[in-house]
């Protein structure tokens, strides 16, 4: 036998298919895009070099299937999909102010602003465009979030692999009542695919935006995104997104909130697809008045794993979060829940709530909730609480005996354990759309 | 509740509004002439001399040694927990000395200077009565050991362990070491390397002990670690009541303390353990405690800290049986520079089980609480259930708590809940009690004490010397 | 006409037995009293009879037109024509009143039939009208911070919505105030007629001062002791319960 190789992780390990190469081809395929942006994303990608991947030691990864972040088999999406095997996706039934449609990567369709919006400066445009007319905008809210919650590795790799994404603008004092919808579509068996969509509402500004991630066929795709919100003083911003992956897709998803003095972002998502499905969230409070509501609904079929990090971090006083994530757990699920609230020093009167709750609906499904506190102020307002608990007998018979079957029934209180969360939304047309889809996804 | 009295006194302490323990009533130590002494650092001979020294089977010393090689081999647990347990220097402890290894039987043959010590302590006069059915460890060796005659007419076995081992090796041996496994992290494999002291209680099946067994642990030399080892076996139908209390001296380097307890409830027993831990605040209060508790068994620890630099306990049940019930009932208070790491593990085994966790803490000045707990349900139970409440108190604008459950739950046949919130004391019932006469700090100090006593009237009063004197009266008492 | 009979029903709960061998028979168009003090199995026949997980029956049979309906589901009875009016009706938060309905009517009928939303808005309101609930109830979650009178209310709202064959009414009366009572009886009169078969049970004469029945049963530690007319009942309001038990001991 041979002389054993010295221990070292092979480079496929920590890089996956995302080797050196790779990454060059990306490059020259970027060439024409300004020589700061290429820079930016060849730092990222010696930052993915060298970041170890999770190891079963990482509290941030406490939980998770770490075996199933496996880089291989994988390649950037092409730019033309395979043709004849797409499928339609589930469309978004609501009517949008703009959209924005990404293909693998690359904008593939788009609806343009009302001209009196686009006259005032809002822009609902491709990151591609925007480096080169926004680049100060780019430079200051672009993955400029520390990436708090274990996956700076793939923020990194994100960064150094994005294609495209959507770059949303709300000057100052705009308020835009019809949402903005992206769509980010993947097609192709192991597919990679790195959407990212940024929201900037400047002072006073409004707008809703929703990204709806689907895939285009059932095969085994990679989808490492992020979404950047950033609401300026007394900005509202509502956000949802709707995962709808292949149930054979990696999903490892990061977000950033940035809220300002009396700024208000809610954010909702909803989590249907992935067999591996990981969300980051961090919300951080940066000034008095501030509020982040961080709302996520997960309905975990099959063997999906769904693994949902989240932290609020209050870093000045007078602030107020409130987060709700509720799962409901199905066959051999598992979902993990690992949120904490940072409270800084000085960060008094902070109202900061969280929690989490797990309905399991076979006994086969496990749930993991970790909801953390960690507190330095004393004049302040936090509770959390979780729970894992099935369906009340008493509820279902009543339901029963009134004539609804049993099928019938549960998804009536499943409706009924989620409409918490769904009435936090404004928008009716939203609320109406969410559950459409969910619908949809409990009647496959 | 009791009565503020001394008003003057509060005016003078009143500069920092603190709820100080008075930790300088342990502050104190006396010249011991040690007559067995294993000098500092751990090695195989370490251990080899703790063995020899009390005279153990082959066996136990095997298994003190395997014990060390796991010790060694765990690197410290800071990825979750604290770096502070970074500064212990194991090659400065001392881990074995003893005042001689046959227990005293009365008081009367307890050595003097002891006596003294227990006199600063403030254990009143009637207590020692009461201590005629207690074990009270001084140092490693049990300085006074003597069964109330009522227990061992009832067939109970209380001694210590090193007697335990020696006298009662059939049943010794059959649970020793089954509820918390040497490697069952950094600490229990130290312990079981080096322990010595602890108790060995025996209960046969039936039998009632009316009265609390009790023990007092004391540390009173420097640089020296004590681990005492209690294995408490309470048969079918049985029932005990344990409490433990500890204070300790104060001195410049620190002090580790770590200590395994491990309780077995076979069917029906009913066991209900309670420590109160007031060590110097240079102590590394380090302790693993674990029940395991058979069909329809009963655990419940009941735990306050007050005490050390920095604990870590997370007192846990493993619920073997159908309809077996666990629960840990906690109190932590963390002032300045203290660290009290406590929380605790619900292990759910069986059908029907069900747990129940309450903590509470206080965290004064720079002082920290943590909560950490895990409450875990495998697949193929049914109708497990769990409650944990855990609730923190932040007294001064620099105070920290942190809270950090894991619960894992599967299938869909049980009910967990967990809930958390942290608090100050509400200005208005401040502004009322003010309103009604009383200073702040008095106010404070009832207020703080209200959040305490909904818990502390789990504890059975009537034995309860340490919590009384160290929780309602000192902490009203320095509030200012 | 339809009828349901009860045969020698002996339900238990746990290890214990509830109900001891009853023998009841109900046409449409007839109400049927049942009276008895507290603990005597009133409320463990009505649920046992729809069904109730927690309830065994283990000897005798119930009988929905001469067919057993001991094998089928609660929601199969329900949707033959049984309905239960809870004496504690459960909360079910996030579901809307009007969405609960639709979901029951909608399962009511055959595969590919759709509900007609404005017929049923309509009706709907007009039931609501009569049982004086405000039309705001509709988007109200079922029972969630409803008072006990809401509550009942919206229980015969639900009966009027779902024109079941028979209805068993558990203790409709407890827990409402006199004006309470008067809607809520008034609200079973109007749908009192030859097509509805009632089995109210309470323990107080008072309900049957407003809902006036056909006959009236006592029942005592699980089975019906005596039967009669509606003197009976007034005869137990003056006499208490302790005559018929001891003229049953008797016997």
């Amino acid at each position: 036998m041979a002389v054993a190789a010295p221990a070292r992780p092979a480079a496929a390990d920590l890089l996956g298919v995302f080797t050196p190469e790779v990454f060059a081809a990306h490059l020259a395929s970027q060439a024409a895009l300004p020589s700061w942006w290429l820079e930016r994303k060849r730092s990222a990608y010696s930052r993915f070099e060298s970041l170890p991947m999770p190891r079963r030691t990482d509290e941030s990864w406490r939980f998770s299937n770490i075996a199933g972040i496996n880089l291989g088999g994988f390649s950037p999406a092409a730019d033309a999909p395979a043709p004849g095997n797409r499928r339609a996706p589930e469309a978004l039934a609501i009517a949008p102010a703009a959209t924005l449609s990404f293909l693998n990567g690359r904008l593939s369709a788009s609806t343009p602003l009302p001209a009196d919006l686009a006259a005032r400066g809002v822009v609902a445009s491709a990151i591609s465009g925007a480096i080169a007319r926004h680049p100060g905008l780019l430079r200051e809210h672009f993955m400029a979030q520390p990436q708090k919650l274990g996956s700076a590795k793939f923020a990194a790799l994100h960064e150094a692999f994005i294609q495209d994404g959507a770059f949303i603008l709300i000057p100052r004092g705009v308020e835009i009542d019809g949402p903005i919808v992206v769509v980010h579509e993947v097609s192709g068996a192991g597919a990679a695919v790195f959407p990212h969509t940024l929201v900037i509402a400047e002072d006073n500004a409004r707008a809703t935006v929703v990204d709806h991630f689907v895939s285009a066929d059932l095969s085994r795709q990679f989808a490492c995104g992020a979404n950047d919100l950033y609401a300026g003083h007394g900005a509202k911003i509502a956000y949802a997104a709707a995962q709808c992956w292949s149930p054979e897709a990696l999903s490892l998803q990061f977000n950033s909130t940035v809220v300002r003095r009396n700024a208000r972002v809610q954010s909702l998502n909803l989590h249907l697809g992935g067999r591996q499905a990981r969300h980051e969230s961090l919300s951080q409070l940066q000034a008095p008045g501030g509020f982040s509501e961080m709302l996520a609904i997960t309905i975990a079929s099959g063997s999906m794993e769904c693994d949902q990090r989240t932290l609020q971090i209050h870093q000045a006083p007078s602030t107020k979060s409130d987060l709700l994530y509720k799962n409901a757990l199905l066959d051999r699920s598992r979902t993990i829940f690992s949120g904490l609230i940072i409270v800084d020093p000085d960060a008094q009167k902070t109202d900061a709530y969280q929690s989490n709750r797990n309905l399991m609906l076979s006994d086969e499904a496990e749930s993991n909730s970790l909801p953390g506190l960690e507190i330095q102020a004393n004049d302040v307002r936090c509770t959390h609480g979780a729970t894992s608990s099935r369906i009340d007998p008493e509820q279902e018979f009543y339901l029963k005996s009134r004539g609804i079957p049993q099928k019938a029934a549960d998804e009536l209180l499943i409706f009924g354990f989620f409409e918490e969360v769904l009435n936090r939304l404004e928008s009716e047309e939203l609320h109406a759309a969410l559950r459409k889809l969910i619908r949809a996804h409990l009647r496959r | 509740m009791s009565e503020i009295t001394d008003t003057e006194q509060l005016e003078t302490t009143a500069e920092n509004p603190v709820i100080g323990i008075d930790q300088l009533a342990g502050d104190f130590k006396y010249d011991m002439t040690y007559d067995f002494d294993a000098g500092t650092g751990l090695s195989e001979r370490t251990v080899d001399y703790i063995s020899a020294v009390k005279k153990e089977a082959p066996w136990i010393r095997e298994f003190r040694q395997n014990a060390l090689k796991t010790f060694l081999s765990k690197p410290l647990p800071t990825h979750w927990a604290s770096k502070d347990l970074e500064t212990i220097d194991f090659s400065k402890i001392r881990y074995y000395l003893s005042q001689g290894l046959k227990p005293k039987r009365t008081w009367d043959e307890v050595p003097a200077d002891i006596k003294r010590t227990f006199e600063r302590l403030g254990i009143p006069e009637q207590e020692r009565k009461y201590l005629a059915g207690v074990e009270a460890q001084f140092d490693s060796e049990a300085a006074y050991s003597n069964i109330k005659e009522a227990v061992s007419k009832q067939g109970v076995i209380f001694v210590n362990s090193t007697e335990g081992l020696r006298a009662h090796p059939e049943i010794f041996r059959r649970f020793f070491g089954k509820v918390i496994p040497t490697g069952d992290n950094k600490f229990s494999a130290l312990n079981s390397a080096v322990f010595s002291g602890g108790s060995f209680i025996y209960v046969p099946p039936g039998v009632k002990v009316s009265h609390p067994l009790q023990a007092y642990f004391r540390i009173n030399a420097e640089n020296f670690g004590q681990f005492e080892r209690t294995l408490i076996i309470c048969d079918e139908g049985s029932e005990l009541t344990y409490m433990e209390g500890c204070t300790a001296p104060k001195f410049s380097t620190a002090t580790l303390h770590s200590a395994v307890v491990e309780l077995v409830a076979l069917k029906g027993a009913k066991i209900q353990y309670i420590t109160v831990q007031n060590w110097s605040s240079n102590v590394f209060n380090l302790v693993t405690k674990r029940g395991l508790a058979h069909e329809e068994a009963q655990i419940k620890w009941i735990d306050c800290n007050i005490g050390s630099r920095l604990t870590m306990k997370y007192p846990g049940v493993v619920l073997k049986g159908r309809k077996a019930r666990g629960e840990v009932i906690s109190i932590a208070l963390a002032n300045d520079g203290q660290h009290q790491d406590t929380g605790a593990k619900m292990i759910h085994a069986a059908d029907e089980t069900t747990s129940t966790v309450v903590s509470k803490s206080i965290s004064v000045g720079q002082g920290r609480a943590t909560y950490r707990g895990i409450v875990h349900i495998p697949r193929q139970l049914k109708g497990c259930k769990n409650n944990t409440e855990c609730d923190a108190l932040l007294i001064n604008t620099n105070s920290r708590t942190d809270t950090y459950p894991a619960i894992t739950v599967r299938g869909d046949r049980h009910a967990v809940q967990h809930e958390a919130s942290v608090s100050r004391v509400s200005a208005e019932q401040i502004f009322y009690m003010q309103q009604r006469g009383l200073t702040e700090g008095q106010a404070m100090s009832l207020s703080v004490n209200g959040f305490v006593n909904e818990l502390a009237r789990q504890f059975p009063m009537e034995y309860s010397v340490e919590l009384k004197r160290l929780i309602d009266l000192e902490m009203e008492g320095s509030v200012g | 006409m339809s009828s349901l009979e009860i045969k020698n029903l002996h339900v238990s709960t746990g290890d214990k037995e509830i109900v001891k061998g009853v023998t009841l028979a109900i046409n449409t168009g007839e109400i049927h009293a049942v009276m008895g003090p507290n603990g005597a199995g009133k409320s463990t026949m009505a649920k046992a009879i729809a069904g109730h997980p927690d309830y065994t029956i283990t000897q005798g049979d119930v009988l929905l037109d001469g067919k057993s309906i001991l094998e089928m589901e609660s929601d199969e009875r329900a949707r033959a024509g049984i309905f239960l009016a809870f004496q504690y009706p459960s909360e079910i938060p996030g579901v809307s009143i009007a969405n609960f309905l639709r979901a029951a009517i909608q399962a009511r009928m055959s595969e590919g039939e759709e509900i007609d939303a404005s017929g049923f808005y309509k009706r709907l309101y007009q039931k609501m009208d009569l049982l004086k609930i405000e039309r705001t109830f509709t988007s109200r979650a079922v029972n969630e911070g409803f008072s006990g009178g809401e509550k009942k209310r919206t229980e015969i709202l639900q009966m009027a919505m779902l024109e079941p064959r028979f209805a068993l009414m558990d203790e409709t009366d407890s827990g409402l105030d006199i004006d309470a009572l008067r809607v809520v009886a008034d609200g079973v009169n109007s749908l009192r007629g030859p097509s509805l078969g009632i089995l109210l049970i309470t323990h107080y004469q008072r309900l049957l001062g407003y809902i006036v029945p056909d006959f009236v049963h006592v029942m005592i530690d699980g089975c019906i002791v005596k039967s009669g007319d509606k003197t009976l009942a007034l005869e137990l309001e003056s006499r208490g319960y302790d005559w018929v038990k001891k003229e049953f001991a008797n016997a």
